[in-house]
């Protein structure tokens, strides 16, 4: 069942690039947007089948492959998954219809398209480190180049930075799952909540510490996050729509998986210093992001701070907290691929992207109205205003971290006033006033004339909004898949608290919980 | 007569040129061959909505008057549940326009007409109307004691109506006899248009503007032909300076805040007319000419409408262009205008003379200053 | 029949979210070749549809009593989110007036932006405002209050940004929603503490809550400022006050609304609030302060301004100040009864303010004059609209400041003088504008001005009718006291104070050579006056300055610190140094992913040996 995920994308992948007879721009990407519809519907039919009341693992496959490396191909869907691998196909899908047919090298783009969406598929199924981590690398390469060939101007400067900081990420991911097997005796890379266990919690903390610096970078978080905004800035619209709307979320996905799934004694005795992270970040990402004057670049630093109410959510670990974590990023997700998108066509018609000089976006008979509408509902959504998905995520997000860390959480809703900040700045500026895509001039210039607007360039932004609508009115839609997993991702560290007494009490710094418990546990 | 502090600078003006090019028989929009297309094609179609405007407005000059509630005003007397219907859908002719311009019309003022309406000899008429027309509504009858000068200047307004009513029957002719023979193949240049609407101005100069109303059977004449009134200078005239030239402040473009100050305290210096507006809000909020534009859009030529279509944005931006064209025929007509007005012809020997048209041109050049004239030159 | 309409009282909120959908085909641009026309009949529709059930409830729980209806909108863990709305006479009252007002309004709206083409967004946005409204006033839990007043805010913003070509609408747009978001994140913060303190957000179950809640007097001071804030935004109190004179540059059938229902719905939130609000004897003392320092001073900044909606604005904030007053001394009753009577008079008045607007293409009081004479309803309008708003007669606001002196009599003699100073001083300041803009000579914008249309008569001289009926309506529904119950003293001081404004107002020079004295410390008073206290300069060296630095110090250091830090490590400079740059697709970055990949396999090699 799951290997389909996989194998449907990467299959594809390698017959566009080896079909053997000719294959024009318009066909591949045809030929992509029905392979990555496969996966999707694919996806709907995993999670038709998928038992919400369950907590484990479901649908799990495992296959021997390197056992002396400990590697085993073992696949297992549970209720954080399942989400993330939708809005994997979703947005992959979206990316691909947002490419453009006349784009050069097709069979290669689309090709590194579906390999990505193949890759990450695997890194959110695998419940093997090694696998994770293969597929964490997988991922990668195709990214780096889709930057590097098809990039803006400084694109070979993002794209070696992007490649160094990721690698580096990827290089700090491993050392920890090879010191975490190493530690605690395990001859198998299997992912098991317990692996940790048997480390004191000196080595945990080491650990999870590498562990968090890996996946920091990809999420990103202060001060590991410059990558992020040069990459945006010189991708393509499709590419930003991946990179912010899926990529980002191996990184938090790693962080709940692994770094709170397998530490959770370590993780609880360093939370406060996550929150603060979190309060660090987020704050850092906004008040950058206000004085931007590049509209991609806007958005690109506005990851950087909702993405840190993730990190503040899983620092609080409460079952609310997670289950916000898990919404925060699949209402991230769809909010900046949309705001990426329309970037995108905003940077298509006028050519520019500069805050200072373009005006007036919403002209209703030479603008980009429907664009500049869907904008509007777009940072307002970003904004947290209710109706749409980013106020509830918000909201599960800083009610459930309420009650472990009051004041981080507190400092972390000033991020969300900072947000309409930002990006009422970015639409009053370009989409009200007189519309102008240059600075005046003293001599007279012709009108200004920008070209049409299909709707086949406003069809994917429609349908992302009209998602963010629903679940911002039916959160309960998104919700159910994840509630029971998140729970049980929220046990481990009762069980913990089951352990032998003797056994507690040899941890200098442990932690103990009642099973209730919702305030934070002080060792 | 509009006149204007010539304050001519004694260096160069910076429009000069364009009084060289009005002298030499020239007109203030570039001959070229899309320029006459647009301008006789837009001309056209605007005729056509002038006709149904001053249709209109005479019907509710004449039929609709000091009624309270006008429901069917706009209905030429003709009401049926289809039209109705038709109307609900909001698929009809935008009437708001001709009254909006009525309105700019009266709030400007100027000419013979505004005098006439403040002087005692339409006042003592006015009454006589009223009394006719709230003969037997007794509440009326009370609130004109109350306030007496509710109803005379509803009837202010409505002699505007009819005045504008008038001039746009004389305008719609000479717009479509213009199109017919452009189709006909005897009008080719700027220069020809110009002079076929100077023609058509200097034939109705004279023509007299009259207004009366008929209550219970009895004609109660409200502007008689002995007020004088005529044609060029008691409509014509007021009609450019009002709409052409100072215009009322847009909604959608002009603070009405007063501690920011942008609308200017005099009207003579409000500068938000037909020659000043920008076409690119058009189409959207508080910009009212996208009234007109939406009604031209049904009867344009069908090489206009090729012509648009083609732009870069075809039928999306329709109005922006159908207001780009409206604004270069507004130059034309105004080229007649000026032309029609210059105190001496324009080959006159005579140097003195020449002086004298040079002064009156300059002055119309101080005007055009911070109009469009400088954009509708580009093409 | 009476149950079924009961049962389906969540429609009443839905039907203008209806409205606005409905209308979009027109609103998107989608319909081209027709006008926009269509959309507003829809909305005025479905408003109808909306006051005519409200209607229907309101009678028949006249008898039954409150009802109350709740859903059960998320579940998740240990957090439940119910929507609950209560069907009580004071909040269907309030539905009504809702509607009622939002009728009038569209209709008026109708004449008011006919040449308009943007008519359909227009109504759009007054069916979302509408049933965000009524959602309000009828919501029982606090979740859903809070949600509908960002919804509030949202369209406050898209109301103001409504011409959005306007160069002040870019800012007043943008400061509008920024000085409301202030107090709403604010607001959030106290929900989100209240919410994990007390569980649920039902009002009800907070009222219990409170009963027993044993907070840390800081936590309930803090958690008492937080929940004020909200309110303090929406009303456009002191300092929160600003936005309202910005967004006067949004459409005047907007600003009826503006001034009169949707600042009556931060303070009905507030008075729902109340009960926990109590929990902070500071939070209580705060919004007496904040109230008392808005009436006041909101009064006198009125008296200085020339242009005509925002002098009637900053009177909105100064009678929302009398309210958070009533609150802050925990007399809701007077609060509601001021809230009612303000919304109708202030409707009235900005009804008025805008066909002058129309007729005269301006809003500068010292460029008007003379209209009495040729625009009855209009002058009708303004004159009821301003008797119903001070105490001079015994109209609307009379009663509910007469209330408001008997009960602060006693305990509150300083307040007492706030509600007389703040009466006398919008009695003046009316009075002032009505001779700048109805007496006097014509001056050249009110030389021709003929009364405006029916659509927008009409509306006026109903609600005119209403203003001057409402004592009568008041009396029926037993809203007015008996004789007996009335403070001599206090009602003979109100009326004074009136008759003492309205005296100055008649007394005071309005020549236009004295708009700006010549006077060195009076104009140096005006101007202080005249730009509400140098308040937009306060924030700017304040908040703006602190928010705006910031941001560029992060600017920086991301540039220079953090990035430079890692560009000086040379890595990234080196290999997308000059050999990369030209090679787009060359074998450097064959290399470089070789070099990548191989340090990967390395990395799982490496370790396998040490197996």
């Amino acid at each position: 069942m799951l290997s389909a995920l996989l194998l449907i994308p990467i299959v594809g992948a390698i017959a566009i690039i080896l079909w053997p007879g000719e294959l024009k721009a318009a066909q591949a990407r045809a030929a992509s947007m029905i392979i990555l519809a496969a996966s999707l519907v694919w996806v709907a039919l995993l999670a038709s089948r998928f038992d919400v009341h369950g907590s484990g693992m479901q649908f799990e496959e495992a296959l021997a492959w390197i056992e002396p490396l400990g590697l085993t191909y073992k696949l297992g869907l549970d209720g954080l998954s399942l989400p993330l691998l939708a809005i994997n196909s979703l947005l992959s899908l979206v990316a691909i219809y947002a490419t453009s047919i006349t784009i050069h090298r097709p069979r290669l783009y689309f090709a590194l398209m579906l390999l990505i969406n193949g890759a990450v598929a695997g890194a959110f199924l695998s419940e093997n480190l090694l696998l994770f981590f293969l597929f964490y690398e997988l991922e990668l390469i195709p990214l780096y180049l889709l930057i590097a060939i098809w990039g803006g101007a400084r694109r070979g400067y993002a794209a070696t930075k992007f490649l160094i900081y990721t690698a580096l990420s990827g290089i700090l991911i491993l050392g920890a799952f090879l010191g975490l097997t190493w530690l605690s005796g395990s001859s198998s890379f299997d992912f098991d909540p317990s692996m940790a266990q048997t480390l004191t919690l000196t080595e945990q903390t080491v650990l999870l510490v590498t562990l968090l610096i890996g996946f920091g970078i990809k999420v990103p978080l202060f001060p590991f996050h410059t990558w992020l905004p040069d990459a945006h800035v010189e991708a393509s619209t499709p590419v930003s729509v991946l990179l912010a709307g899926v990529l980002l979320k191996l990184g938090t996905y790693g962080l709940l998986r692994f770094g709170f799934g397998l530490f959770p004694e370590a993780w609880f005795s360093i939370a406060p210093w996550l929150a603060s992270w979190a309060v660090v970040s987020v704050l850092y990402g906004s008040l950058a992001a206000i004085s931007q004057t590049d509209m991609k670049k806007m958005v690109a630093y506005s990851s950087v701070g909702h993405m840190g109410y993730v990190l503040l959510a899983a620092a609080a670990a409460t079952p609310l907290s997670i289950l916000g974590a898990v919404l925060q990023m699949i209402s991230h997700g769809l909010i900046s691929a949309l705001l990426f998108l329309l970037v995108g066509v905003v940077y298509k018609k006028t050519g520019t992207r500069d805050l200072t000089v373009l005006r007036g976006l919403l002209n209703p008979e030479r603008g980009l109205p429907i664009i500049g509408s869907l904008m509007i509902l777009g940072v307002m959504a970003s904004a947290g205003i209710p109706g749409m998905v980013g106020f509830i995520s918000e909201f599960l997000v800083f009610r459930g971290s309420f009650t472990a860390f009051s004041t981080q959480t507190l400092l972390c809703m000033l991020g969300s006033g900072l947000t309409s900040v930002y990006f009422l700045l970015l639409v009053n500026r370009s989409f009200f006033g007189r519309l102008a895509i240059a600075p005046p001039t003293a001599t007279p210039q012709p009108d200004v004339n920008l070209p049409p607007v299909a709707w086949s360039d406003r069809f994917p932004a429609v349908v992302l909004a009209l998602i963010i609508l629903a679940l911002g009115l039916q959160p309960a839609w998104m919700t159910r898949w994840s509630e029971n997993t998140t729970l049980a991702l929220h046990q481990p560290y009762s069980v913990v608290a089951q352990l032998p007494r003797q056994q507690v009490s040899q941890l200098p710094l442990s932690v103990s919980c009642s099973d209730t418990a919702d305030e934070v546990c002080q060792p | 007569m509009i006149t204007h502090p010539a304050s001519v600078d004694a260096d160069i003006h910076p429009l000069e040129s364009f009084v060289e090019r009005l002298l030499q028989g020239d007109a203030l929009l570039p001959d070229t061959e899309t320029n006459v297309l647009e301008v006789v094609g837009i001309l056209k179609s605007y005729g056509v909505v002038l006709d149904a405007y001053s249709v209109n407005l005479c019907y509710m000059a004449d039929h609709q008057f000091l009624v309270l509630f006008p429901f069917f005003k706009y209905f030429n007397g003709e009401v049926t549940l289809q039209k109705l219907l038709k109307f609900w859908w909001h698929d009809r002719i935008n009437y708001e326009y001709a009254e909006y311009c009525m309105r700019t019309m009266l709030w400007h003022g100027g000419g013979g007409l505004d005098a006439y309406l403040d002087s005692p000899d339409f006042a003592q008429r006015c009454e006589a109307a009223v009394q006719a027309k709230t003969r037997h509504n007794p509440p009326i009858r009370l609130l004109h004691k109350l306030c007496p000068d509710f109803l005379p200047e509803q009837v202010r307004m409505l002699a505007y109506t009819s005045a504008l009513g008038q001039f746009w029957r004389v305008m719609s002719d000479m717009f479509i006899d213009l199109s017919d023979r452009y189709d006909r193949g005897e009008v080719r240049t700027i220069p020809d248009v110009v002079d076929h609407i100077k023609a058509g101005l200097v034939a109705a100069a004279a023509n007299p503007i009259t207004y009366s109303v008929v209550l219970d059977g009895q004609a109660y004449d409200l502007l008689p032909a002995s007020a004088g009134l005529t044609f060029l200078m008691d409509a014509a005239v007021p009609y450019v300076e009002a709409v052409f030239f100072r215009g009322t402040p847009f909604l959608g473009t002009v603070s009405y805040n007063a501690q920011a100050g942008q609308i200017p305290e005099e009207q003579n210096r409000f500068e938000y007319g037909a020659l000043y507006a920008d076409p690119l809000p058009v189409g959207g909020a508080g910009i009212p000419p996208t009234l007109l534009m939406q009604d031209m859009r049904h009867f344009l030529p069908e090489y206009l409408h090729d012509f648009y279509r083609q732009s870069l944005r075809g039928e999306d931006d329709l109005r922006v262009q159908v207001c780009q064209s409206f604004q270069k025929s507004m130059f034309c007509v105004t080229t007649a205008a000026i032309l029609g007005l210059m105190p001496h012809p324009a080959d006159t020997q005579n140097p003195a003379e020449q002086q004298v048209n040079r002064d009156y041109l300059l002055s119309w050049m101080n005007r055009f200053t911070t109009s469009r004239l400088p954009v509708v030159q580009l093409g | 029949m009476a149950q079924f309409l009961i049962e389906t009282s969540w429609l009443l909120p839905v039907y203008g979210l209806i409205g606005a959908i409905a209308s979009l085909p027109w609103s998107t641009g989608w319909v081209r070749r027709t006008g926009p026309r269509p959309a507003a009949y829809l909305n005025i529709f479905m408003t109808l549809v909306a006051f005519a059930h409200g209607m229907a409830i309101f009678r028949s729980i006249w008898n039954q009593g409150t009802q109350q209806l709740i859903f059960t909108w998320f579940e998740a863990a240990d957090l439940k989110l119910t929507f609950a709305l209560d069907l009580s006479v004071v909040n269907m009252g309030a539905l009504e007036l809702i509607a009622g007002l939002s009728l009038l309004a569209q209709v008026y709206a109708l004449g008011y932006m006919e040449k308009d083409w943007a008519l359909a967004r227009f109504f759009s946005l007054m069916g979302f405002f509408e049933g965000a409204m009524s959602g309000i006033v009828l919501s029982g839990s606090l979740f859903l209050s809070y949600s509908l007043l960002e919804i509030l805010t949202l369209s406050t913003y898209l109301f103001v940004g409504f011409w959005y070509a306007q160069p002040l609408v870019v800012t007043a747009a943008r400061d509008a929603f920024l000085t409301k978001r202030i107090g709403d994140v604010l607001l959030l913060m106290g929900l989100i503490a209240l919410s994990a303190f007390a569980g649920s957000l039902n009002f009800d179950d907070l009222y219990e809550w409170v009963k027993t809640a044993d907070l840390a007097p800081l936590t309930a001071t803090l958690l008492g400022l937080a929940l004020i804030a909200g309110p303090t935004g929406k009303c456009a109190q002191f300092p929160l006050h600003l936005w309202l004179d910005e967004a006067m540059e949004g459409p005047s059938p907007a600003s009826i609304l503006r001034n009169s229902v949707v600042v009556m719905c931060g303070a009905y939130v507030l008075i729902r609030l109340q009960p926990v609000v109590v929990l902070s004897p500071v939070a209580l003392q705060s919004l007496v302060a904040i109230g008392a320092v808005t009436a006041v001073g909101a009064s006198l900044v009125a008296i200085a301004q020339i242009d005509l909606k925002r002098t009637l604005s900053y009177t909105t904030s100064a009678y929302l100040g009398l309210v958070f007053i009533a609150v802050g001394t925990e007399w809701p009753g007077v609060a509601l009864m001021l809230l009612f009577t303000h919304a109708i008079a202030k409707a009235l008045l900005f009804m008025s303010v805008g066909s002058i607007i129309l007729t005269a293409s301006g809003q500068n009081v010292t460029e008007l004059g003379g209209l009495a004479r040729k625009m009855p309803a209009t002058t009708l309008a303004f004159v009821a609209g301003a008797l119903g708003m001070v105490s001079v007669l015994p109209l609307g606001c009379f009663w509910a400041m007469r209330l408001g002196m008997d009960f602060l009599w006693g305990d509150h003699p300083l307040l007492v003088a706030v509600f007389l100073l703040v009466n006398g001083l919008t009695a003046l300041n009316l009075t002032r504008l009505f001779r700048l803009v109805f007496l006097g000579p014509a001056q050249p914008k009110t030389r021709r001005a003929p009364e405006v249309a029916w659509p927008m008569a009409v509306p006026m001289v109903a609600l005119s009718i209403t203003t001057l009926l409402l004592p009568v309506v008041m009396q029926q529904m037993s809203l007015l006291p008996p004789w007996r119950y009335i403070n001599p003293p206090a009602t003979a001081l109100l009326v004074v104070s009136g008759l003492v404004g309205m005296g100055l107002g008649i007394w005071v020079p309005l020549s236009k050579t004295l708009i700006r004295s010549l006077n060195r410390p009076v104009r140096i008073l005006q101007d202080l006056l005249a730009y509400d206290f140098y308040t937009e300069r306060l924030y700017r060296v304040t908040v703006v300055l602190l928010v705006s630095s910031m941001a560029r110090f992060s600017n920086w250091f991301d540039r220079y610190i953090v990035d430079g830090l890692v560009n000086a490590v040379g890595l990234v400079s080196l290999l997308s140094g000059e050999s990369l740059k030209y090679s787009i697709s060359g074998q450097s970055q064959l290399y470089l992913l070789t070099i990548i990949t191989g340090v990967s396999l390395l990395g799982i090699f490496m370790t396998w040996s040490l197996w």
